[in-house]
């Protein structure tokens, strides 16, 4: 009994003390970002804060045009989530409710595009996007290519994360009983009906907790835009935040507060629907 | 490859700016040998006139920080004002990612007309094609001088490049510790090395000196050679036609070695807005750095004054100094070549580089013609440096490949940190500067 008590003091204190390191850089991201860049130069980074300042965010809202690049994140996020959940969902729908000689096969495929690493296949993608021509779309294409589009930016989402969706998506459904396909075959339902209206709704928790992750995962993106966005104006929001820093100088300060404001949303779609983020951790998991 | 870079008297072209441009700057209707030159238009449909072409325009700057930026915008506001038929999109970059992007920028084509640097680097891609020919524009250029335009052209012959700006590299020094002490700018090295030792013994750090991302302190090294051995040998140098196993090269190394007791140390580690914290709070009395560490803070900007970096070896002289020149250039492929043109023609301008000028008082404007009246103390004495100086190279990453620079960056950041062995180091950067070089040329 005085064992498990001791131990468990021990656990807790080493706890306290892991989290405790963790929190230093957020706290000290927090921190700076109120404080003005005077301040922190001439007093250095870990020193007690004199005056403090909401300039910053209103400073990095204005330079970093944040307004125009969220709509940039968001026209690429949306429509990349929603493809990759339906392009996934149905090669998941095949491989796991029929079986089919390359059943395993596919699977596999998309299984190993999670492994390819996205740097080794950049510079032919970059040589093919920059010869696809696209009719210029305001907003989503400026380029006249799908180098520096918009489009080219979801394509490579949808590409990149259905592999991990199809792998956790067939797993979910193979849960599912198989005479939930064979009883609306028998009441003459279509394939698609099956898919669409059978399949589809149950396997609901599964693509909400997919959702999170994915929002998550493409709202963060930062290589993909670098490399494939050449125009600053077309920039996302994470890569946008390059902007804040200058030639010679940059506010770290100034860098806080806009990086502060660029997670903000990515926290509070986790504070709300951190259920699902849980679940989607072990989504597929256990059959 | 000397002979490419500005060289010194000729920065100023005063004959020029009075003969062609009187006043026709100031009213804004710029027309700029029009008559004469119509005939250079070619297939484009550049007219050598503002006001002729019309469309869109796509315009690519590298201006993050909030002065260059709010300067660019004015460029563009006061050329839209000039020529309303032409609509100037104007996207930034932040200026590290734009350089690093340059090669896919390019090759993406989307902007037309881009920020840049002259010498090495705009002749760089101009010599591989990825630059359009300007020459037609540079014909109805006024106020810029010989060395601006010989900055701005590639193994051709031909211009690819419009200087816009530039600032320059010296001695720092915080005026109010100057003044308080007693101190008076050196005019050699024994003084100068007199005045370290009474910093020194004041308790005053001679020299601030911070090496955070390996360029800072390749100023020193330009400075130093340059000072040691002439323009002409650092320029060749960095061209990789000199050697750096030279004992020339070694006896800088030597020198070099010699101040390091001035300095600060530590110097890898500490960024250089540190360093110019230590100069503004009177730690350090000189930093050798370009006038924009007065951008640190306006407290800086009040105390801050520089000097020449004084003569080592008299028959060499100090007339010659970094002064990198920044400005524009065109893709090899411009969607709209008339109004890219258009617009590269206004910049040269004084209208254009008022307009900038009014923004950002941390550089100094290439053309002659250029209002002066509004200057600071600083911009009006680097004017007069670099108008005074018989060389002007552009600093070391800018006048060497880039790989080159790199090599240099890991070498100094080593010799700082351990001194020893000059030749020994020397050697394996000359053994990198003959892989680096065939790398190049193949």
């Amino acid at each position: 009994m005085i064992t498990s008590v001791r131990s468990r003091v021990f656990a807790q204190i080493f706890l306290i003390t892991i989290v405790f390191l963790w929190m230093i850089p957020i706290i000290g991201m927090i921190i700076s970002s109120f404080r003005p860049y005077s301040e922190t130069s001439s007093d250095g980074f870990f020193s007690w804060p004199d005056t403090l300042t909401l300039s910053n965010f209103s400073g990095a809202w204005e330079r970093g045009d944040m307004l125009r690049h969220w709509l940039v994140t968001f026209a690429v996020l949306v429509p990349a989530l929603f493809l990759v959940l339906f392009f996934s969902s149905m090669v998941a729908f095949a491989v796991s409710r029929y079986s089919w000689k390359f059943n395993i096969a596919l699977l596999m495929l998309f299984t190993a595009g999670n492994l390819l690493p996205q740097q080794s296949i950049i510079i032919p993608l970059f040589e093919i996007y920059n010869r696809v021509p696209l009719p210029e779309i305001p907003f989503l294409v400026n380029s006249g290519e799908l180098r520096g589009s918009l489009i080219g930016l979801i394509l490579i989402h949808v590409a990149f994360q259905s592999g991990f969706c199809t792998f956790v998506l067939s797993n979910y459904m193979k849960t599912l009983p198989k005479e939930l396909n064979e009883a609306s075959m028998v009441d003459g339902a279509s394939l698609w009906r099956q898919y669409w209206q059978i399949i589809l709704p149950l396997t609901r928790p599964a693509l909400a907790a997919l959702a999170t992750l994915e929002f998550a995962w493409i709202y963060n993106d930062y290589f993909w835009a670098v490399a494939l966005i050449q125009n600053g104006n077309d920039l996302p929001i994470t890569s946008s935040l390059r902007n804040l820093s200058g030639e010679f100088f940059t506010d770290d300060n100034l860098v806080a507060a806009g990086s502060l404001i660029v997670v903000a949303p990515t926290v509070l779609i986790y504070i709300l629907l951190r259920k699902q983020f849980i679940a989607g951790l072990s989504v597929g998991a256990n059959k | 490859m000397s002979n490419s870079y500005p060289s010194p008297s000729e920065w100023s072209d005063h004959v020029q700016r009075r003969t062609v441009l009187k006043g026709g700057a100031a009213t804004g209707a710029v027309v700029l040998g029009g008559g004469l030159l119509a005939a250079c238009g070619g297939d484009s449909g550049f007219t050598g006139e503002i006001g002729s072409a019309s469309g869109e325009l796509t315009f690519g700057s590298n201006a993050s920080d909030p002065a260059p930026q709010a300067g660019t915008n004015a460029i563009v506001a006061a050329y839209m004002a000039q020529n309303p038929d032409v609509n100037v999109t104007l996207n930034f970059l932040d200026h590290n990612t734009f350089q690093e992007n340059i090669t896919n920028i390019l090759k993406a084509g989307e902007d037309d007309v881009l920020s840049w640097f002259a010498g090495f680097r705009n002749k760089f891609f101009a010599d591989q094609g990825q630059l359009g020919d300007i020459s037609d524009v540079w014909e109805n250029v006024s106020g810029l001088g010989e060395g601006f335009k010989a900055a701005s052209t590639a193994s051709d012959g031909k211009q690819y490049f419009m200087p816009t700006s530039y600032y320059t590299w010296a001695v720092n020094y915080n005026k109010d510790v100057f003044s308080e002490m007693g101190y008076a700018e050196p005019q050699n090295v024994a003084e100068l090395t007199a005045l370290a030792e009474n910093m020194q013994s004041d308790g005053i750090t001679p020299f601030a000196f911070a090496n955070d991302g390996k360029w800072p302190i390749q100023g020193t090294f330009d400075i130093l050679n340059m000072r040691i051995n002439g323009y002409d040998f650092h320029i060749d140098l960095m061209g990789g036609n000199e050697s750096w196993a030279d004992p020339k090269v070694v006896k800088v190394f030597e020198t070099w070695e010699s101040l390091l007791p001035y300095h600060m140390t530590g110097a890898n580690g500490r960024t250089w807005q540190e360093g110019a914290q230590a100069l503004q709070d009177g730690e350090a009395g000189m930093y050798l750095l370009g006038t924009f560490a007065a951008s640190h803070s306006e407290e800086l900007a009040a105390k801050m004054d520089f000097f020449n970096f004084p003569e080592i070896d008299p028959a060499i002289g100090a007339s010659s100094l970094d002064a990198p020149i920044d400005g524009f250039q065109m893709i090899a492929e411009p969607s709209n070549e008339a109004a890219a043109k258009e617009l590269l023609l206004f910049m040269s301008t004084k209208a254009s580089q008022d307009a900038y000028l009014g923004e950002d008082p941390s550089v100094v404007a290439s053309s002659s013609e250029a209002d002066t009246s509004g200057y600071n103390d600083l911009q009006k004495k680097s004017a007069q440096l670099a108008n005074a100086a018989t060389g002007i190279s552009q600093f070391l990453d800018r006048d060497t490949i880039p790989d080159m620079a790199g090599a240099c960056g890991d070498m100094f950041a080593a010799f700082i940190e351990d001194p020893s062995d000059i030749p020994g180091k020397l050697a394996d950067l000359e053994e990198k500067k003959v892989a680096i070089f065939a790398d190049f040329n193949s």
